[in-house]
């Protein structure tokens, strides 16, 4: 996993200033955020040279942008040294100024596409390089000028050599999200058939297959991806392999297969995922998150793992979402898949509140169409576990407790068994919770509860829950009052030893 | 995401009549979410900050964190991380409050002085002729003409400290008294059945603890609380609250009162440990 490798040595070589880059991570996931919301979360990625451990930060002045001057003088006019200007350039490309400036030269991309189909084979690794360089650029009017050198990174894609195509890759997915008109010429160039070949003919070299994952996922998170870019995806040969892929390399690490999980995450979230689910993407995920679970299970969390699981996850969350109930044990296969994600979920409530909120997402799609799952979280003892993520906030208690719901909603006997494992007094507890729809969905499952058996209300006013209730009916929230105070006509009060006379009109 | 609309319906054994009546809607469902959802969120940055060679092992920023409690009474904003501290509030401030003048007192028995003695007409009435004021000491039995002549008692008998919190005698208030106009108390007693609170029958709980009012009697109210609450709820800002108005009906001859008022329908049994309110025909009763 070259990258995480990389990036650790990074973050260890700082950490000297660790506040610092602590504040200035932090500052830096504001702006992400703020992005998405606007729709406009996009990352770039630059593949550093093989003799870099970390992006050299290059001094943007002035000289970068003469030095681009010179070079291309010295390009159209030299013989063999353009080898080594070349590189100079390329090292040079990595300023946004110098970027700018050479865009505003003449004639400068039209040297720079010679110089990348021409006959020397190095000259043309340092043309593309120069490329990528210019592709990263935070200027967005750079990659229109790129738009002349497209067709031919196209084309490349079906070459051999490693480096070559990987930097091809990179260079296309940094430019794409860049604007309409280099997403327009893309498409139109054939930019996903492209990929599609390229991935079918080196799906055994996982450098590439990780560069052609990340630039699909590209493509897949434009806005209009829906119309334009998914239909024509999900037919072609894309979809079979990505889900081929996505079992981690036990050498290589986890790269490959999280780019290719990102790029069906975003292909499951279509309208159109039916396809998918076709071509037995709900059985495949299911089966890796079936050994990632077996993985943290046996201690084994791979560093970065969580960005694995993530997207595959999502994807069998929405797969089961459309996916018809009669085929569901077809489709999932294992219902110890419930307890995977049970396990997936206790792994990271701590650490990682989304993975673990996302993870009770799916568990919730398992629950509510399949008595199979339901019953299977009773009988592998998950419910306990489950019990005890119910004060985590941040919306995995709310989701866990719909779990819960679920389960006790399919069958009578379901509720008895919650009832068992502790579920009411819980309830007692989750009952005073600050979260509205916790309150009341734990009174909807109160509700089921005792309407299961005459014990839970036993129990219930035993532990002090008709002054809870009563206290419910002071509450702003119409929708709690109503319910606490149904309950309490119709189920409590008839226990209760607190009728007095007073009450009576 | 919220959930559907129908009532479970094959596990339950109530009645038809019953069932259709039961105000319970949780169904399973399906969820799914769209790429762009902020349930997404949190993925998406982390997924965002590896491809700009950001990330970092969450092992060393850990995030947890646990769901809050809230106290239900509406216009209480108290909100506690623990289950004990939620408790000892509840039972601190909203066990035994006069649904009349929101005033919280600490025992039943010192609730039903207050409220006979502050919002019991025929006590007033009764007061004129007889000794009506309790010794407030349990088991002294001793009745007073005044509530001085009590304080005296309570002071050399029981010696009490002069300025005992909760034996204030009814002082009339300026700006309070006229948000509840004498002729509350006539309309309570028409409508026999139901203990009308004007306010919500809560205490300011967050403004408690900022002043606690000298020379006010046995209660741990702000008025300052009330009269923001007054205000906003007049100026409709809470809908929330504002739809307490709907859920029963409203006999408010006040239209200037708060928004907010409930209504206890007597049906709801209370038993001792618990709001009451002023109910007219009680105090008549005895």
């Amino acid at each position: 996993m070259w990258r995480l490798n990389r990036v650790r040595h990074k973050a260890g070589r700082q950490g000297g200033s660790s506040e610092e880059a602590r504040l200035k991570r932090r500052e830096h996931e504001k702006a992400l955020r703020q992005a998405r919301r606007d729709r406009q979360l996009v990352s770039k990625r630059l593949l550093l040279n093989e003799d870099e451990e970390q992006p050299e930060v290059t001094m943007d002045t002035m000289s970068g942008e003469q030095d681009v001057v010179s070079l291309l003088y010295k390009l159209q006019h030299s013989g063999p040294e353009r080898e080594t200007h070349l590189r100079a350039l390329s090292n040079t490309l990595r300023g946004p100024s110098a970027q700018l400036s050479f865009i505003k030269q003449e004639n400068s991309m039209h040297l720079l596409v010679s110089l990348l189909t021409g006959s020397n084979a190095q000259c043309r690794l340092h043309a593309v390089r120069c490329l990528h360089e210019l592709s990263h650029s935070p200027h967005t009017n750079v990659a229109p000028a790129c738009l002349p050198a497209t067709p031919y990174l196209l084309t490349y894609l079906s070459g051999q050599s490693t480096k070559f195509t990987e930097l091809c890759l990179y260079t296309l997915g940094n430019l794409f999200p860049d604007s309409d008109i280099v997403k327009e010429k893309l498409l139109a160039q054939g930019i996903i058939p492209a990929l599609a070949n390229c991935l079918e003919n080196q799906r055994h070299n996982l450098s590439v297959v990780e560069a052609v994952g990340f630039t699909l996922s590209q493509l897949l998170q434009a806005k209009d991806a829906a119309e334009k870019i998914i239909p024509q995806v999900l037919a072609s040969s894309l979809p079979t392999q990505l889900l081929s892929v996505l079992t981690p390399d036990q050498n290589f690490g986890l790269a490959p297969a999280i780019e290719c999980a990102w790029c069906l995450h975003y292909l499951a979230c279509s309208e159109d995922n039916r396809e998918l689910l076709a071509r037995g993407a709900l059985l495949q995920c299911s089966s890796l998150l079936l050994s990632l679970g077996d993985a943290v299970a046996e201690g084994k969390k791979e560093e970065g793992m969580e960005l694995l699981v993530c997207p595959v996850l999502r994807c069998v969350g929405n797969l089961l979402s459309l996916c018809p109930v009669d085929s569901l044990s077809t489709q999932v296969g294992d219902v110890r898949l419930a307890a995977a994600v049970c396990v997936l979920l206790q792994a990271y409530p701590h650490t990682q509140p989304a993975l673990a909120r996302e993870s009770a997402w799916v568990l919730n799609n398992l629950t509510a169409a399949s008595s199979d799952f339901c019953s299977a979280l009773l009988s592998l003892n998950l419910v306990p576990g489950l019990i005890q993520l119910l004060p985590f906030s941040q919306g995995i208690n709310t989701m866990v407790l719909r779990v819960l719901a679920n389960i006790a909603h399919k069958k009578k006997e379901f509720c008895v068994q919650l009832a068992q494992l502790g579920l009411v007094s819980t309830l007692c507890a989750t009952l005073k919770m600050a979260d509205q729809e916790m309150v009341t969905l734990s009174l909807e499952v109160l509700f089921m509860l005792v309407l299961s058996t005459q014990q839970v209300a036993d129990e219930f006013v035993r532990l002090g829950g008709v002054s809870l209730l009563e206290a419910i009916q002071y509450n702003s929230e119409g929708e709690m009052r109503r319910r606490a105070a149904y309950l309490l006509e119709h189920h409590l009060l008839t226990h209760s030893s607190d009728l007095t006379v007073d009450n009576v009109p | 995401m919220k959930p559907g609309g129908k009532c479970p319906t094959e596990d339950s054994e109530e009645p038809e009549r019953r069932q259709t009546e039961a105000p319970f809607s949780f169904t399973p469902q399906l969820v799914r979410l769209h790429k762009d959802h902020e349930l997404f969120e949190d993925g998406d940055i982390h997924r965002h900050m590896y491809l700009q060679d950001l990330y970092i092992s969450q092992e060393d920023e850990p995030t947890t964190s646990v769901s809050e409690f809230a106290c239900h009474i509406s216009g209480c904003s108290a909100v506690f991380s623990a289950l004990e501290e939620y408790e000892h509030h509840y039972n601190s401030l909203h066990r035994h409050v006069c649904c009349s003048c929101r005033r919280s007192l600490p025992s039943a028995r010192l609730l039903d002085i207050h409220i006979q003695e502050w919002h019991d007409s025929l006590f007033t009435v009764l007061a004129q002729r007889q000794d009506m004021y309790q010794c407030l000491v349990e088991g002294c039995g001793h009745k007073f003409r005044t509530s001085d002549h009590r304080k005296e008692h309570l002071i050399r008998i029981h010696k009490y400290p002069p300025d005992f919190r909760f034996d204030k005698p009814k002082k009339d208030r300026g700006t309070r008294e006229t948000k509840r106009p004498p002729h509350k108390d006539i309309a309570m007693e028409e409508v026999g059945d139901v203990c009308e609170s004007e306010g919500v029958c809560e205490v300011m709980c967050d403004v408690l603890s900022e002043q606690p009012e000298p020379g006010e009697s046995m209660e741990t109210v702000v008025e300052e609380a009330a009269a923001h609450l007054t205000k906003a709820a007049a100026a409709g800002e809470d809908a929330g609250l504002s739809a307490a108005v709907h859920s029963k009906e409203c006999l408010n001859t006040e239209t200037l009162k708060p928004q907010y008022s409930y209504r206890v329908p007597s049906t709801v049994c209370f038993g001792r440990g618990s709001i009451r309110g002023f109910r007219g025909q009680r105090g008549r009763r005895k």
